[in-house]
């Protein structure tokens, strides 16, 4: 209320209608005039200029970020194929190594008892002929045995009985 | 006491004249078109607005600090108010909306921040927004455009606004009275919420103003009167906290006015799907 006491003087010193110096009516019209002039031309320089610049930058902004984002995430998928595909390769590989290392394995295991077989077929040979040999050696050998036991017998015949004794008889005596 | 200043803090709302510009006659009523104080300081917010955007709206993907401003500003009224209130219906008015608050926001700031007190015998730091005529202004023009277009979007069906179903003949009746006060006093109340908040805002940091220097004077003349330094240096104090408080006030009826004006175009531009 202290207000309302001086705002009167402060309008009376100035010479006004007194009251507010808002309520002076005289001002109106031009204020009003030139307030819808400025607003106007503040209006058209933001439909124009202001607001299609700043809200098409902040537009561009996103679709940006949103396009970015799009981007990675394709990339990312593609970098996980592509993982996922050089994993599958490496087993294949692995699966492919292992399965040749095993066939050269076995490869190299049957080399090795045909070998062995082979070998032993050999040696087996080689002995049955060294039998062999030794049998017709020991049958020569026994040949032999059986003319000097009938020669020494012969000789002892003669010897005690003083005639020869025959083959013939030589032969039937030693059965 | 004789040499103690007058206190008043309606002395800084008088309109004065800086240059005598043209007088015109419309319909009875005489329009000057002269440059006052209250007419420079609008056209000098204006050219800072423009300036402002102009500089700032560089369009680069990654903003510095003055195009991040004038993209927050804007995402006010297009992300804060217009896309969650009205959805996309309401993009082409984005443009409206947002002159409204930016200019709002512009003649608000500058009454508090460039409140440097006379300057070559002339008061530069006039609160546009603190006079009625601006205001009401801008509500009449706002509140009007928004009643035209509904009446040019629905045609005569928008008076059905005004109409509360469920209440049969009489009571509907008695309904679209009320609900015809409450519509057309929204103009009044625009246009007197931002008057009155700058208004009253002004007229005590300049009451505590004329304490301070009021105060001082009486304390230089010594003795006990010397204790009158106290309440002095406590109105300065106030000041310094007024002045922030009023920054806020500043921006806040901005987005006030242009908030509301979001939502009675809401009205005009989902009319029949909320209701």
């Amino acid at each position: 209320m202290q207000t309302e006491t001086h705002e009167g003087t402060a309008a009376e010193g100035h010479g006004s209608a007194g009251g507010l110096p808002q309520f002076d009516f005289a001002q109106w019209p031009g204020q009003i005039a030139w307030f819808l002039i400025m607003f106007f031309a503040v209006l058209a320089f933001m439909r124009f200029f202001a607001v299609p610049k700043v809200g098409g930058t902040i537009e561009a902004r996103e679709g940006k970020i949103a396009g970015d984002i799009a981007d990675a995430r394709r990339m990312k998928d593609e970098a996980d194929a592509q993982a996922a595909a050089a994993a599958a390769e490496a087993a294949q590989a692995r699966a492919g190594a292992q399965r040749v290392a095993a066939e050269a394995r076995a490869k190299a295991q049957a080399e090795i008892a045909a070998r062995l077989a082979e070998e032993e077929a050999k040696l087996a040979a080689t002995g049955a002929a060294a039998e062999a040999r030794i049998a017709t050696a020991r049958a020569a050998a026994m040949v032999n045995v059986a003319g000097i036991g009938a020669e020494t017998a012969g000789a002892i015949i003669e010897k005690l009985t003083g005639k020869k004794a025959t083959a013939a008889e030589l032969a039937a005596a030693r059965g | 006491m004789a040499q103690q200043p007058a206190i008043e803090p309606m002395h800084q709302f008088l309109i004065e004249k800086i240059w005598q510009g043209p007088v015109f006659q419309l319909g009875g009523l005489n329009v000057d078109m002269s440059i006052t104080n209250s007419v420079a300081s609008m056209l000098a917010g204006a050219l800072m607005l423009m300036a402002f955007f102009a500089l700032t709206a560089r369009g680069e993907i990654v903003p510095n600090r003055g195009q991040a401003l004038a993209e927050s500003l804007y995402n006010i009224v297009d992300r804060v108010l217009v896309t969650p209130i009205i959805g996309h219906g309401g993009r082409p008015y984005v443009p409206y909306l947002f002159t409204l608050f930016c200019v709002i926001l512009v003649l608000n700031l500058m009454s508090v921040v460039l409140s440097v007190g006379h300057l070559a015998g002339q008061d530069w730091t006039f609160a546009v927004t603190s006079q009625l005529a601006v205001t009401a202004t801008l509500a009449v023009l706002t509140f009007f455009s928004i009643l035209a277009l509904g009446f040019i979007k629905h045609g005569p069906k928008f008076l059905g606004l005004f109409w509360v179903p469920g209440m049969g003949i009489a009571g509907g009746a008695a309904m679209v009275v009320i609900e015809m006060i409450s519509y057309f006093v929204r103009p009044v109340t625009l246009a007197m919420r931002l008057f009155g908040n700058i208004l009253g805002g002004h007229v005590v940091m300049s009451l505590f103003g004329s304490f301070v220097i009021a105060l001082a004077i009486v304390g230089l003349s010594g003795g006990l009167a010397s204790l009158a330094f106290i309440p002095s240096v406590l109105s300065f104090s106030m000041i310094v906290a007024l002045s922030g408080l009023e920054l806020v006030v500043a921006v806040l009826q901005a987005f006030v006015f242009t908030a509301l004006a979001t939502v009675y175009l809401n009205e005009v531009v989902n009319f029949g799907h909320g209701h």
